[in-house]
């Protein structure tokens, strides 16, 4: 079933090599969007009202903000409680004595969920045309951004992949050309003595499924050994970032994934190049 | 049984390997093939194994009509053929019993269902203690015997022997040859291609003649001259 050890040798990894990319991609893009969910109560759109809305008035708008499908949350702190938590904060309290008025304005602390984050642009021009809004403060910019890139990421995987199906089926349709074409001969009296073309092709459907699934057994391997010395750089990020989340080690998921991605496309690859290769051998 | 209607074979090279042939052999009847080399005798067996499409006429085998036999059909009309080559074509990675056990194997044979017949067919042609050696160390002529083994253990209704005596001595090509009439007398149908001259009078039997393509002879219970 095999040419030689090495050619085999090589092979596997160049599957395991194409299996590789699109898995990283997914996989760091996966945590991204976990870190995201996590970050997203960092996010914040703060609504500075106008001066001549009432505290009534400002909670009715507070709870019609609930039930937009964009929003998580949204906390109303009206101008005297804005006063109380800035004369609290350090060294601010002998300033707030001293002012006649109270100058702030009152506020609602909005918290976009994660639909809300990747179109923030279009909610804070929305929430800015609101009558009782005087401006509008979007927080968290870098999260948004993040937010966008993760998309991309996807659409990269995606594309990605598409193209690593492509380059997996050449290199396994090229290997188990190289074989049918070793027995030739072999094939050439099969036929004349009545085997059928399924007959023929069987052991090499099962030497492309095999390689595909060495392939994806290798390339978890390799994805694991990453993660492993990617881990503690990351996690000291995660650490910083005052977030409970680490990277996982080797999830089952993955390897069985790649596993059997590789034997499907390694089999499926198999049969669309050894019918092609045994029917054009004449007889 | 087989029959050839005004068969010619054309290649596109233009070379005529064929010119309206015809001829009908039944059940329990062996003949041979013979003429100088290049008169067509093996392009007569391959149309007859459907390997090549005759360029008009008509050739019925088994009650097939092979003008008309679809590409998916033919493993399976191979199948009922025994076919020995010229160059025996052993399969030099098997043992001799897996050699012969191929067309079982290709069948769906179970594997002691199909040792019981290979060493059946093995004894027929002398080598049963030659089962699990491989092509390679055997002579030229046991090579010869197993293809002839691997022919008839599915015990086709037709046998083409393409120089099946090539490499055989005078002892052993009679040996062969009544095995050959065993499977005569059982009812298949046998078309041999030698020019072994003389092994064909020795047999005495119905000889077809080409030259040049054309059939200008058919001796014993054939038709004409």
């Amino acid at each position: 079933m095999f040419f030689s050890p090495l050619s085999s040798t090589m092979t596997v990894i160049a599957i395991a090599g194409a299996l590789l990319l699109p898995s990283l991609l997914f996989a760091f893009n996966t945590n991204i969007t976990t870190l995201l969910a996590e970050f997203q109560n960092n996010a914040r759109i703060v609504l500075y009202l106008t001066r001549d809305i009432s505290d009534s008035q400002a909670l009715e708008v507070s709870n019609n903000l609930l039930t937009s499908n964009a929003i998580d949350s949204a906390d109303f702190i009206s101008n005297e409680e804005a006063l109380l938590s800035f004369s609290e904060a350090a060294g601010f309290s002998q300033i707030v004595a001293d002012l006649e008025a109270n100058p702030l304005p009152a506020s609602i602390v909005i918290t976009p969920n994660l639909a809300g984050l990747a179109g923030l642009d279009q909610l804070a021009v929305r929430l800015d045309q609101m009558p009782e809004v005087e401006l509008v403060q979007v927080d968290s910019l870098w999260l948004r951004r993040l937010a966008a890139i993760s998309e991309l990421i996807v659409l990269a995987a995606r594309a990605l992949g598409l193209i690593v199906l492509l380059c997996l089926c050449f290199i396994i349709g090229n290997t188990v050309r190289s074989h049918i074409e070793n027995r030739r001969d072999e094939i050439k009296i099969i036929k004349l003595v009545g085997g059928t073309h399924s007959y023929i092709a069987r052991p090499f459907l099962y030497t492309g499924l095999f390689y595909g699934l060495l392939g994806g057994l290798l390339a978890s391997l390799l994805q694991a050994t990453i993660f492993l010395s990617f881990r503690d750089p990351l996690n000291e990020i995660f650490n910083l970032y005052d977030s409970s989340f680490t990277l996982p080690l080797l999830a089952p998921a993955m390897l069985i994934t790649l596993a059997f991605s590789g034997a499907l496309i390694g089999w499926l690859a198999a049969i669309i190049s050894a019918y092609r290769y045994i029917n054009a051998i004449s007889t | 049984m087989i029959s050839f209607d005004k068969v010619s074979k054309q290649y596109i090279s233009g070379q005529c390997a064929l010119a309206s042939v015809s001829f009908e052999i039944d059940k329990g009847q062996m003949a041979f093939v013979t003429g100088h080399s290049g008169a067509g005798k093996s392009t007569l067996l391959k149309l007859v194994l459907a390997t090549e499409k005759c360029s008009s006429g008509h050739v019925v085998v088994n009650g097939t009509d092979l003008n008309h036999i679809r590409k998916r059909e033919i493993p399976f009309f191979r199948r009922r053929i025994g076919m020995v080559f010229q160059d025996h074509q052993l399969l030099n990675d098997r043992s001799v019993a897996d050699n012969v056990a191929l067309p079982l194997d290709i069948s769906g044979f179970s594997r002691s269902d199909a040792r019981r017949r290979v060493r059946a067919a093995l004894d027929k042609v002398g080598l049963l203690g030659k089962e699990k050696q491989f092509p390679a160390a055997l002579s030229g002529g046991e090579q010869q015997r197993v293809g002839i083994a691997r022919a008839v253990v599915n015990r086709p209704s037709i046998i083409l022997a393409d120089e099946p005596t090539g490499n055989l001595d005078p002892e052993l090509s009679m040996e062969t040859m009544e095995v050959f009439e065993q499977f005569k007398n059982v009812g298949v149908s046998l078309l041999i291609a030698s020019h072994d001259i003389s092994l064909i009078n020795r047999m005495d039997c119905r000889t077809l003649i080409l030259n040049g393509g054309a059939l200008i002879g058919d001796t014993g219970h054939g038709e004409l001259s």
